[in-house]
């Protein structure tokens, strides 16, 4: 899948692939304890983050399933990084892809995901033509469960107590939508918020 | 480590034994159908498949490691007639926890036989076995697989819509589960 044009920008940010001169700036919110969760693999330390961004410079493409396409969150004007969103193309006979996301914690709350997220499904839907977008978050993060409904996302699972994470119980919850109930290339449409399916 | 259960498990009108070689014809009754096979995995079985997955079952006894398999033949007290089977793997140690599965034969469905079977099954996975968290699955168009979960008081925890492909088509599919904790009243052994 190819024609892929970057950046790919928005109201308020510019999503693009990460460079390396991006270390210091991710170092900012990487190694804090309460983002650990949404990155693929912990980077605790501050010596970890220069192997993340260099790992997440890499994924600029979706050749085969499995791969992963992460993009940078700059903000237009001062440009600082804020955090970045990933499509991983999960599954091709069904057409499957999960996006996921990590921001700041100092930045969050303003929308910025809201903004990044809508591009990415444009991206997933009208570029890879993926059928179905799912999303797993934390079921006590509220905030996230809050940011898929406004999506429009649907929520279609609710485990309780069906993995250890980091030595506790999980809890978590699956959103997804699929291609025809994304309006292409729409702007973020105000949804009622959906019943809980469980 | 592991988890070694002592059979048969009898209940009230069951008998849950370990599988033998002379289950072959009993198993390709059910297994055999188009209308049990509808929405398993397989289609449905010839004599000799039905032979292989008896060969399997007779082992399939115990947990000794993450993903194996503890299926059972189920049959009448009374007359020893194999009437379906049961399965509960286990898919995570750490985590303890199981997967639960059934098929009957039609004949002898509606009678809640599966349910008296699933029953004993669930007790062996959390008082035997110390499972945290028992779960199924279904095709949501299984209606009689996902009413024997509600009866049995687990949660519906998904629904996956078109998340997968499933014998050439969309798949739509059921998650049920329930802790141990939960795990109580009628239900005690
Ligand atoms: C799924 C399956 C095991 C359910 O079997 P079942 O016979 O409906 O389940 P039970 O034995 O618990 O019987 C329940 C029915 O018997 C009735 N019943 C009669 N006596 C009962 C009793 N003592 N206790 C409970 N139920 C009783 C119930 O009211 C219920 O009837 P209803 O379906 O009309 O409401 C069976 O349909 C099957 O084998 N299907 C094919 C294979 C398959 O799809 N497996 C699951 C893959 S996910």
């Amino acid at each position: 899948m190819s024609g892929l044009n970057f950046p790919i920008t928005t109201n308020r940010l510019v999503l693009r692939p990460f460079e390396r001169s991006d270390v210091p700036l991710v170092a900012r919110y990487h190694t804090l304890p309460s983002v650990q969760r949404y990155l693929a693999r912990p980077t605790r330390y501050a010596e970890d983050v220069a192997g993340a961004v260099e790992v997440m410079r890499n994924q600029i493409g979706l050749q085969r399933p499995g791969d992963v396409l992460t993009l940078a969150m700059q903000r237009k004007g001062d440009q600082a990084v804020l955090g970045h969103v990933s499509l991983k193309w999960s599954d091709a006979t069904a057409g499957q892809g999960e996006l996921l996301f990590c921001i700041d914690p100092a930045h969050a709350g303003n929308g910025f995901l809201t903004e990044s997220l809508t591009a990415m499904l444009n991206l997933s839907f009208d570029h890879f033509r993926i059928h179905r977008i799912f999303v797993r978050c934390d079921g006590r993060n509220h905030h996230s469960a809050k940011l898929m409904q406004k999506l429009g996302m649907r929520l279609e699972a609710h485990y309780r107590e069906h993995a250890l994470f980091q030595g506790e119980w999980d809890e978590e919850l699956h959103f997804a939508i699929l291609d025809r109930e994304w309006q292409a290339s729409s702007k973020v449409r105000p949804l009622p918020l959906r019943e809980r399916v469980a | 480590m592991g988890y070694y259960p002592h059979f048969p498990v009898s209940t009230q009108r069951l008998r849950l034994r370990q599988f033998t070689r002379g289950d072959v014809d009993a198993v390709f009754d059910y297994r055999g159908r188009a209308d049990v096979a509808l929405y398993l995995f397989d289609s449905a079985l010839s004599r000799d498949e039905c032979a292989q997955a008896v060969q399997q079952r007779i082992v399939h006894t115990n947990w000794a490691e993450e993903g194996d398999k503890i299926v059972l033949a189920v049959e009448l007290s009374d007359s020893s007639r194999v009437i379906g089977e049961m399965s509960l793997i286990w898919r995570d140690v750490d985590a303890r926890q199981a997967e639960i599965g059934w098929i009957f034969h039609p004949e002898y469905q509606g009678r809640g036989y599966a349910t008296e079977a699933a029953r004993a099954v669930i007790n062996l996975g959390f008082y035997g076995g110390d499972i945290h968290r028992i779960f199924a699955r279904c095709d949501a168009r299984n209606s009689p697989s996902w009413r024997l979960m509600e009866r049995l008081g687990m949660r519906r925890e998904a629904h996956f819509r078109e998340h997968a492909r499933f014998k050439g088509g969309w798949d739509e599919e059921f998650i049920y589960a329930v802790l141990q904790r939960e795990w109580q009243g009628e239900n005690q052994p």
